[in-house]
């Protein structure tokens, strides 16, 4: 299962690519501490594609169709609430709970009979007609479209609101800043490692610098070697890697548990990397690394510990 | 070097020595180009310099890993590629033929796709392109088994229509697993079917290398039974040629030329059918010149192919199979217009 949500992830970002996604982003960066009580009146919010949903209460019957999402709403307590999930989906919480398929082709009917009464759902544009035909049955969806940290922090407040849980939605928000925080101060003053994030090793792609993971990379101390390029998801040349010879790979590792390093050091290209040489490839989890999901806080964690491995047990918030 | 019993409209063109010499000089540059060309371009001299080690380091892992055994990848691929499709037309008798018209390539798709599916694709090397070639060759002999039950003599008509259905029962197969595989898989596995020579090293350069001499040795040797058989079964046998024995060595050889290819390549369309054509069209159809200019004309063209598919778009890379496309039609088209084509009349 791991590698899957990350392809998802992947999948999504494309199609975000090439919608171009103006109305994709909503400005709200900073995350206001929530001070509503937890109202069981009516809820209109904006979604990330601009679309108004209207609820008379706080959703109670709800189908994540989103596994980061799905990980949000579980932290903010609202576990209970869901009634749907998708077949990507691997925390124990919600095993039991019925699928309704992948997340991008979901089945209909699957939702429909689960008679929730809120859908939460990827803001591509092709789920545009998932809304349309959710709406003629009389069921609102909730579009997330996450690539940043700041869309992280925004899905939060967003899915607290709609749960009516806006107080324990801040102090998720809360606490993930505290460990991003002390992640970042934890490598304040030391070099800084030139990092490859190797999303596919073939063809290659790589993380770029408006994701939530180029960004990671960044406050755990490294700098990514394709910090230039503007796409979120970029395929780049293996020539370039060579040229730009980073530090450091790190690898995303899903259910295929190969040896990492065995298998760069028998790829043409990747075998004559600086990195590959000096045996500085670290494998990371996939299907940790792959959610943007309060899970950040811990792949932060993770980050750090692969770009400064003499912090791993000495400084705070290692644990 | 060739006599020519069997010339075509172009009498005058130039003897085959001169054509051959022409060709391999395109070539030649054709790979010079591709060395020096790419994200980073390189002067010649930078070039020769990092052939014999000279030079920064990423310069020299950028010639000796990457550039120069992708060109030569290419090249070789380009040459089988056309040889084969050149030889599937002799005996087809069919101007649509090419190298996968007999399903190698969805042979050697199954293959690929059920070790991307399994994970062994990423877990070992050598398991996608060992899995292809087996595909590949699985599915020549499922084709010529069913061609072989239906009558005593290779009939080619049911060949083809045995290649068509076995090939579409292959690709059925092909996606019924990238169905129910996770998107990781998907990707790589289109990516793979799309072809590229990005996988390209000196591993796989020998590999095709060896099986690329034998194969040529073979088709140049039958180029005179296949000019007879061009004029028709009956009368190739008349004329003293064994003619089962042709067709049967012929097919297979260039079928495992051509799975020898997809197993480093994938599937690169086109180059296979039209090089062949264009060369017939320029200096006519005689096989004993045909097939090693098609040779050659298919490695200068595929190396130009891959140059192009990586310097145009940056950082990114072009799927080769669209520039072969893009290019080639609209040249093929120029060629078929020509008034000495021979096609107008």
């Amino acid at each position: 299962m791991p590698s899957r949500s990350r392809a998802l992830l992947c999948a999504l970002s494309l199609l975000l690519i090439a919608c171009g996604g103006p109305g994709a982003r909503t400005t709200a960066d900073t995350v206001r501490v929530a001070t509503e009580a937890a109202t069981a009146g009516p809820i209109d919010l904006t979604d990330d594609l601009g679309a108004t949903i209207h609820l008379t209460r706080p959703a109670k019957r709800i189908v994540s169709l989103i596994p980061s999402a799905t990980e949000s709403l579980i932290a903010i307590g609202a576990a209970p609430l869901l009634v749907g999930r998708t077949r990507y989906d691997t925390a124990s919480a919600i095993a039991s709970i019925p699928s309704v398929g992948g997340g991008i082709d979901p089945s209909l009917e699957a939702i429909v009979q689960l008679e929730p009464d809120l859908v939460v759902g990827w803001g591509t544009d092709a789920r545009a007609g998932l809304r349309a035909r959710l709406a003629s049955a009389g069921i609102p969806m909730f579009s997330l479209a996450t690539e940043d940290t700041s869309d992280i922090f925004r899905g939060i407040r967003n899915l607290g609101r709609l749960t009516g849980r806006d107080s324990a939605a801040g102090d998720v928000a809360r606490s993930i800043r505290a460990t991003l925080d002390s992640v970042r101060q934890s490598v304040a003053g030391k070099p800084t490692p030139r990092v490859m994030y190797v999303v596919f090793a073939d063809p290659p792609m790589t993380a770029g610098p408006r994701t939530f993971i180029g960004q990671l990379i960044g406050l755990a101390g490294g700098k990514s070697i394709f910090d230039d390029v503007s796409a979120n998801w970029p395929n780049v040349a293996m020539e370039e890697i060579v040229r730009r010879d980073p530090d450091l790979l790190i690898v995303p590792v899903g259910e295929f548990k190969q040896n990492t390093l065995e298998r760069f050091r028998g790829l043409a290209g990747w075998r004559s990397l600086r990195a590959v040489r000096d045996r500085r490839v670290v494998a990371v989890s996939a299907d940790l690394l792959s959610r943007p999901s309060p899970s950040i806080a811990q792949s932060a964690k993770v980050l750090r510990d692969a770009i400064h491995p003499d912090l791993v047990s000495a400084a705070p918030g290692a644990r | 070097m060739f006599g020519g019993r069997l010339r075509a409209q172009s009498e005058l063109a130039w003897p085959v020595s001169l054509r051959l010499l022409l060709l391999a000089v395109l070539a030649v540059v054709a790979v010079i180009g591709a060395v020096r060309l790419g994200a980073v371009s390189l002067s010649t001299a930078a070039v020769l310099d990092a052939i014999r080690g000279r030079g920064d380091d990423a310069t020299i892992t950028i010639v000796r890993e990457l550039r120069l055994p992708r060109a030569l990848q290419a090249a070789l691929a380009g040459a089988a590629l056309a040889v084969s499709g050149a030889t599937f037309q002799a005996l087809l008798r069919n101007p649509l033929a090419e190298p996968y018209i007999l399903g190698v390539s969805s042979g050697a798709a199954v293959g690929a796709v059920s070790t991307v599916v399994t994970g062994w694709a990423v877990r070992f090397v050598w398991a996608l392109p060992t899995a292809a070639f087996v595909g590949a060759v699985l599915s020549m002999l499922l084709v010529f088994r069913i061609a072989f039950s239906v009558g005593r003599a290779l009939d080619t008509r049911v060949l083809l229509l045995a290649g068509v259905v076995v090939s579409a029962f292959l690709v059925a197969i092909t996606w019924l697993m990238l169905t129910f595989a996770d998107t990781d898989a998907v990707r790589s596995a289109i990516f793979w079917m799309m072809g590229s020579h990005a996988n390209a090293s000196w591993r796989s350069v020998g590999i095709l290398l060896t099986c690329l001499l034998p194969a040529l040795a073979i088709l140049f040797a039958l180029a005179r039974p296949l000019n007879l058989l061009a004029i028709g079964e009956t009368t190739a046998a008349y004329l003293g040629a064994s003619v089962e024995r042709t067709k049967l060595v012929a097919f297979a050889t260039a079928t495992l030329l051509t799975a020898a290819s997809v197993s480093v390549s994938g599937t690169i369309g086109f180059v296979g059918l039209v090089v062949p054509h264009a060369i017939r069209l320029i200096w006519g159809g005689d096989n004993r010149a045909l097939l090693p200019c098609s040779a050659l004309a298919g490695a200068t063209f595929l190396v130009a192919a891959d140059t192009v598919s990586r310097s145009l778009a940056g950082a990114n890379e072009l799927p080769i199979g669209i520039v072969t496309a893009l290019v080639g039609v609209p040249c093929f088209v120029w060629l078929l217009r020509r008034p000495t084509a021979g096609f107008a009349s």
